[in-house]
């Protein structure tokens, strides 16, 4: 088991190496001038050209990529181009509001998805599931950014009960995290479902019941247990699409998490600081990713034995 | 326990069709006895022994009419927080497959004592350690109830269910094909192991096979189903020695005789008919190198051949015996 994790942490290596080489070479082939932007329309074009050459924006890309890597793996992500503060620094210093949203958000969707997926699963065909499958699709459906502008206008501007945007007490949590999670808690309660649906016809189901365990028993734990696997797959992939979906949510309700410090530095063209932000992002994703595989051995028995 | 089963009609309904898989059939079984149920496979035998347990998948099963009774009281009449009471502790089931049957994801010792703490209100403690004196009676080291199921041979894990199904000492024990999905040593072992269970605590039995080798050895009477009707009862003398309906007939002429080596089987011509159309009159007519032309409109009836045996069969009855003019 150690062994699997130590081996899955060397695979961060390469996952950073592919996420930074693209991402870095997309943000030099876009249009548009950092030195200039930096330094304002209005600057002489000696200052901005002087500053090119500062930055090592005249460099040849490949070499550009292996200084910025260089620095890197020194634990340097280089400094905004913006603020001229350290990325780590700006990006870290976000970071916990990005998690309390993406935290909130996942709890959110999985406290609703399970339950509903279950129920789904148990009265098949029934009024309630039809009604639940059609709120899925649409939770999967509705793009974040719209559902979040929908719930300002109504909670927010019509009724006034929650406020439209920034951090403060738990008021300002609500729609934030009901725009991050719905789709994610579509997706899980899919899953949950089908994989529920699966699981309760198989022959085990009905031992159970022959021994006389209750329904809701037999459901809970009998069924629910086995059915768990491709839920909790579900859930780690959905927390990177999570912290996609934080980029656009956080920009739509002024969170001040990196959500939103990365869309602001796409558009100054902030190469530093859009790196550091989806460095730590993939990071992030590849060790809830780990978490889950983890979780796997402690779900199914028959998957630890191959771990050890 | 007694077991008496009335006029059972079981249909599963899949919206296209409704297959009709057991269509009034009467069983009795009396305390302390074993009573086989054979026929092929898709014969209605394993809806039959689920229908005991009111665990017919619904939809799209239903019981459509009939009574059955142990003790002598209708379990149609009884709640579903009855039948769970009565489930895993006064009949139990082991059902045909064990690579299937158990919980990947619990140990069996906990599997085990799951009915037992149920049943017996026991705490989870007293359970566990009653599940590996179980799991030592059936021949598996009570150390070993801590593993999970993918740590154990298909004939362990066989006996595991076994050892599930008599922890609390049911009354009446279905079978299910106990021994289908074993190699040949391990099915002697679990049917000794069963056998001897049975007589240490007088339980009936059911024992649902396709195998008249285990009928033989464990039986004291035998239904022979056949399309989800039963067309020959008797006890073992009856059956083996006076076998009389056709279809019976035709399963021992299948078997292989160790005497003529070289002599091809002798299979029954034809398949089981789909029981979502099955055939006017007999249901057998079609595969009955005895039928006439009135087995194709008449429905055969119950017919006595001696106290003990009977057969549903037109060859028998008394108004068309003459058509026949004896098949024997």
């Amino acid at each position: 088991m150690h062994r699997y994790i130590l081996k899955r942490l060397l695979m961060l290596i390469p996952v950073i190496i592919g996420v930074s080489f693209l991402v870095f070479f997309i943000m030099a082939l876009s249009p548009g001038n950092p030195a200039r932007t930096i330094l304002g329309e209005s600057a002489p074009i000696e200052a901005v050209e002087a500053l090119e050459e500062e930055l090592g924006l005249n460099d040849p890309i490949i070499q550009r990529y292996a200084n910025y890597m260089l620095d890197l793996v020194q634990g340097d992500m280089g400094e905004s181009y913006k603020s001229g503060r350290p990325v780590f620094g700006e990006v870290m210093s976000r970071f916990p509001a990005t998690m309390q949203l993406a935290a909130g958000g996942m709890i959110f969707a999985i406290m609703l998805s399970i339950p509903i997926g279950i129920i789904s699963a148990t009265k098949q065909y029934s009024v309630l599931d039809g009604a639940s499958m059609i709120f899925a699709l649409l939770g999967v459906a509705i793009p974040n950014f719209w559902l979040g502008l929908m719930l300002i206008i109504v909670f927010s501007l019509n009724l006034g009960w929650l406020p439209s945007g920034g951090m403060g007490g738990w008021q300002n949590f609500i729609l934030p995290v009901i725009t991050l999670g719905t789709g994610c808690m579509a997706n899980i309660t899919r899953t949950t479902r089908s994989s529920m649906l699966e699981v309760i016809r198989q022959d085990y189901i009905r031992t159970a019941k022959a021994k006389g365990v209750k329904q809701k028993i037999v459901i809970g734990k009998h069924a629910l247990n086995n059915a768990l696997i491709p839920v909790v797959t579900v859930i780690g992939l959905q927390f990177g699409a999570l912290l996609g979906g934080a980029v656009l949510t956080e920009t739509v309700f002024s969170w001040p998490g990196v959500g939103s410090f990365l869309i602001n530095s796409i558009k100054a063209k902030d190469t530093p600081a859009v790196m550091g932000c989806v460095i730590i992002f993939s990071i992030c994703f590849s060790i809830v990713n780990l978490l889950v595989d983890i979780l796997y051995a402690y779900i199914d028995p028959r998957i630890k034995s191959q771990y050890s | 326990m007694s077991v008496k089963i009335t006029n059972l009609n079981v249909q599963y309904n899949t919206g296209d069709e409704v297959v009709k898989a057991v269509n009034g059939i009467n069983l009795s079984i009396e305390k302390g006895k074993t009573l086989g149920l054979v026929g092929e496979t898709g014969a209605g035998k394993t809806t039959t022994a689920l229908s005991i347990l009111r665990l017919i998948p619904n939809p799209p099963g239903k019981i459509i009419s009939g009574s059955i009774e142990l003790e002598g009281k209708n379990i149609f009449d009884y709640s579903e927080s009855d039948m769970e009471k009565i489930r895993g502790d006064q009949v139990s089931m082991i059902f045909q497959d064990p690579m299937t049957s158990l919980n990947p994801v619990m140990t069996v010792g906990d599997q085990i004592a799951e009915v037992i703490a149920i049943h017996q209100n026991l705490k989870k403690t007293n359970a566990l350690e009653r599940a590996k004196e179980m799991l030592e009676m059936v021949g598996i080291s009570g150390e070993r109830a801590c593993e999970y199921p993918h740590q154990f041979s298909g004939g362990m894990k066989q006996r595991v269910v076994i050892a599930m199904a008599l922890a609390c000492n049911p009354k009446l024990l279905i079978a299910d094909e106990p021994t289908t999905a074993l190699d040949v040593t391990i099915q002697a072992q679990v049917l000794n192991l069963m056998q001897t269970l049975k007589e240490k605590y007088n339980t009936s039995m059911l024992m649902i096979t396709h195998d008249l080798g285990i009928v033989a050895e464990v039986c004291d009477e035998v239904s022979i189903m056949y399309a989800g009707k039963i067309v020959e009862h008797g006890n073992l003398v009856d059956i083996f020695d006076n076998t009389s309906h056709p279809y019976t007939k035709g399963l021992f002429a299948s078997l292989p005789n160790i005497n003529k080596r070289s002599e091809p089987l002798q299979p029954i011509p034809g398949l089981m008919p789909d029981p979502a159309n099955l055939p006017s009159g007999c249901s057998f007519h079609p595969r009955c190198k005895y039928a006439k032309d009135i087995c194709k409109t008449k429905v055969p009836v119950i017919t006595q051949i001696s106290d003990t045996h009977n057969v549903s069969c037109l060859a028998y009855e008394k108004e068309t015996i003459d058509e026949f003019g004896g098949i024997n």
